[in-house]
């Protein structure tokens, strides 16, 4: 019985003690694009990486996670708007590009090549970010006829990335991040300057989290000069433009 | 009457099986587990393909350039286990080989009034009926049955061997029975034949059988005498049974009608002096054969066989053509009904 | 006092396993009201998936029996050389994380793939994805119940007159018919909730390779109501089909009456 109680007492104060280690041990929910990214910035952080829609819905039905990070403001300004999370702060931007498998059956070169009949196009679901920004971008150039060759919504931009990489697709929009981390297997197409979306990533605390001090440290990080430096040498784009 | 002519050899798991037989009439292939008889009947019926020939008259359905599929085979099997199918009716199951003579059939096995029964409401003897029954639906040329006594209790042994005989008696179809039985085997059979490891180690009446065995083990497996008689007089326990060859004997078992005297040659004693005993059964004969197993001897006095020491039969200097006593209690006999 | 203890824990233990498997599907009723529930099935989302699931389902299935049935009954007949690898290959697609069973199925299918087809990304896709993932569980079964069907019932009908094919309608598969039912049951359950090899091999767009499992997802990032009246009518087309299954069962005919030991359903 005495053992019993000691071995309890070891295991709370150990417990305790592993609790206090700081931005090492945060969970972050973050965008999918930001995959690689992350985890060479803060290594011992716990990683859960999807479409920021879902990332939110989960953390709006309880998921632990100590930290938010998403592909545009606008979700995480709804979780604020709800009391989930602090005020969320831009922490990087991004670019969206087409991209075609470097086979490029299609001859793509333009977005306007993708209004050709048969073109397998697969861009990300509404309510994705970057599927937001796809709209948008096809809504400025008004090339939104283009929709008709979608034959997939996917749920995050990696897989539109994999369906384009893989020679599925014919042509898919991803962020220049993205398309940089497979660039043997993909040929990108900028966006005509008068059809570029804004995009900008914000991150935020998430208010029911049990270890507000390690999420902290992680923003801070993020937002710091080393966390910059290393979005940068993955192509994202300066917080301010 | 048709004639079913088997010749073939088949590897079985421990054994080759081979085996020479003309079938006209019932034949009875005996033999312990294991020996091969259940696959002589699927190498029969076409579900296993020997190599030799297998042809009932004209018809081949097995040879060098032959096979007929089982169910190009006029043959019907009863299976041990009877294999009726579960989920049809007794009707159904016997209409399965056809319907034609459903009815007929139906009546002369006496489950009409089960027609609409399934299999799992029936009893063992009512089962074996149906299968035969539906067996004989398909018109077969020659009936083959597995074991077709060893599925029922003690107690209804006898009578559905009663039966099975007359019916046997009744068709007019070369007819081959395996068993394990000996007794079964002489009651059903004129013809039993010996099947041990794959190989027919003697063929012959019952009676031959256990007179003249060729080896020790077809002594020890046929085991005993069966004399056919019937009874005429029941009495203070004891029952009077008249042989077909005219003597009168006495057992303890209850019986009336056709029955057959079960005794083991090694209950039998053999004596050269007429022996005045009213407890003892006693036949007196010629000595038919006398035939050597083992260190011991067989001796066939009158209807019945003997078996003894090599040592007696010297004793009382037996020999072929003498005359004999044979003798043996009316307590060690079974009285087994069978069949006018 | 220790035999009330024990009775005690067993009663708890069950409670609570019934109450982990029950409770979980009482709650997506219980979270919408049901007057939402059947506005949010009306919606065009639910609508089409319900659509799209059915069909793909019901064409999955179908060919699931057509070719896993001759399959399993060969695979439970006949013993050759190389048949135990071929009956794990059979299985190979249960273990498979769907994910992989998707880039497994784009590696052959796909344009760039062994085979170069333009199936990805249309509703054939599904059909496959759906096929690829759920026959194993009908195989299994069918063979099982095949098995399990006595061989002289099968001789006895072959001496009675009926060739191979006759004896297979007639004596085969009425006799095994719990079986195939059960794992076909098993089959379409796998099916309708099929998503991983199918949003990796078909993608998703609505109206067209959206299922109903990929339109929950899709609806939980946007609208939880919707979400749950989806996860709703799953339950409900679920439950349904444990209804069918079992009137399909209570109709099978008991016992057989060679001793073979098995004795199936009932």
């Amino acid at each position: 019985m005495r053992v019993a109680l000691a071995a309890l007492l070891a295991f709370v104060v150990v417990g305790a003690a592993a609790a206090q280690s700081h931005t090492t041990r945060a969970t972050v929910y973050a965008a999918a694009s930001l995959t690689d990214a992350f985890p060479a910035i803060a290594p011992q952080a716990h990683f859960s990486f999807a479409g920021s829609n879902a990332l939110a819905a989960q953390i709006r039905q309880g998921a632990p996670a100590d930290v938010f990070a998403s592909a545009n403001m606008k979700i995480p300004l709804g979780l604020y708007g709800d009391g989930f999370c602090s005020k969320p702060a831009v922490f990087t931007r991004n670019a969206l590009v087409l991209i075609v498998p470097r086979k490029n059956r299609k001859h793509i070169d333009s977005v306007g090549d993708l209004k050709r009949r048969g073109i397998k196009l697969v861009i990300a679901a509404k309510g994705v970010p970057v599927g937001d920004y796809t709209l948008q971008v096809l809504e400025k150039l008004k090339l939104t006829s283009v929709l008709k060759n979608v034959v997939s919504r996917e749920t995050d931009v990696r897989e539109v990335l994999a369906k384009v990489a893989l020679d599925e697709a014919d042509a898919g929009f991803v962020y220049a991040t993205d398309a940089k981390t497979v660039p043997k297997k993909v040929r990108v197409i900028s966006i005509p300057p008068r059809g570029r979306a804004n995009v900008e990533y914000g991150i935020c605390v998430v208010l029911a989290s049990h270890d507000k001090p390690a999420g902290q440290a992680f923003v801070r990080r993020i937002l710091g000069p080393a966390g910059q430096r290393i979005l940068r040498s993955y192509g994202f784009l300066p917080r301010k433009p | 009457m048709a004639t079913l002519s088997a010749d073939f050899e088949l590897p079985l798991r421990s054994f080759d099986l081979r085996l020479a037989l003309d079938v006209e009439r019932t034949v009875a292939l005996v033999g312990p587990s294991g020996a091969g008889k259940s696959s002589v009947l699927r190498a029969i019926a076409g579900l296993v393909r020997p190599s030799g020939r297998i042809a009932l008259d004209g018809e081949v359905w097995l040879d060098e350039s032959t096979f007929r599929l089982p169910e190009d085979r006029r043959v019907g099997l009863v299976f041990q286990e009877y294999a009726l199918f579960p989920h049809l009716t007794v009707e159904r199951n016997v209409a399965f080989g056809g319907k034609a003579r459903v009815g007929e059939l139906l009546e002369r096995f006496r489950i009409s009034h089960l027609a609409h029964a399934r299999p799992g409401e029936l009893s063992g003897g009512e089962r074996q009926r149906v299968a035969l029954a539906r067996a004989l639906a398909r018109d077969p040329g020659v009936l083959l049955l597995d074991e077709p006594l060893s599925a029922l209790d003690a107690h209804t042994k006898d009578t559905v061997r009663l039966e099975l005989q007359e019916l046997l008696q009744s068709f007019d179809l070369p007819t081959l029975i395996v068993t394990h039985d000996y007794e079964d085997a002489a009651a059903l059979a004129a013809t039993v034949g010996v099947l041990v490891e794959g190989e027919l180690r003697q063929l012959g009446s019952p009676a031959d059988l256990v007179s003249q065995p060729s080896d020790p083990f077809v002594a020890s497996f046929t085991g005993a005498n069966l004399l056919r008689g019937h009874v005429t007089s029941v009495e203070d326990g004891l029952t009077g049974v008249r042989l077909d060859t005219g003597e009168i004997v006495y057992s303890t078992d209850p019986a009336l009608g056709e029955v057959g005297v079960v005794v083991y040659p090694w209950d039998v004693s053999i004596g050269r002096v007429h022996a005045d005993d009213s407890a003892l059964n006693l036949i007196h004969g010629e000595i038919g054969s006398l035939s050597r197993v083992g260190n011991r001897v067989r001796v066939r006095v009158g209807p019945v066989t003997a078996e003894v020491t090599t040592a007696s039969a010297e004793r009382l200097e037996l020999a072929q053509g003498g005359v004999a006593v044979a003798s043996f209690k009316a307590t060690g006999t079974r009285l087994v009904p069978l069949a006018g | 006092m220790r035999r009330v203890l024990l009775g005690t824990a067993v009663a708890a233990a069950a409670t609570a396993a019934l109450a982990f498997l029950v409770l979980p599907v009482a709650a997506i009723f219980l979270r919408v009201p049901p007057g939402k529930l059947i506005h949010q099935l009306s919606s065009p989302l639910v609508t089409d998936a319900l659509i799209v699931s059915i069909k793909t389902s019901a064409i999955a299935q179908a060919l699931i029996l057509l070719f896993g049935t001759p399959l399993a009954y060969v695979l439970a007949t006949r013993r050759f050389r190389g048949h135990s690898l071929l009956v794990t290959l059979v299985e190979l697609p249960l273990v498979l994380p769907p994910a992989v069973a998707g880039l497994g199925l784009l590696a052959l299918f796909g344009r760039s793939g062994l085979l170069g087809t333009s199936i990805p990304f249309t509703q054939t896709a599904v059909v496959l994805a759906v096929a690829f993932v759920a026959s194993p569980l009908y195989i299994r079964q069918a063979i099982a119940a095949f098995e399990a069907v006595d061989p002289n019932l099968v001789a006895a009908s072959r001496t009675l007159g009926a060739g191979p094919v006759r004896t297979f309608f007639r004596v085969v598969l009425p006799l095994s018919r719990g079986g195939l039912a059960a794992g076909e049951a098993l089959a379409f359950a796998r099916g309708l909730g099929e998503f991983g090899a199918t949003i990796m091999f078909a993608g998703s767009l609505q109206g067209v390779t959206q299922t109903l499992p990929l339109a929950v997802y899709q609806a939980f990032a946007i609208n939880l109501d919707t979400a749950l009246a989806i996860g709703a009518l799953l339950v409900v087309v679920s439950a349904v089909l444990l209804v069918v299954l079992k009137l399909v069962l209570s109709w099978q005919p008991s016992r057989r009456t060679s001793s073979f030991l098995f004795a199936r359903s009932t």
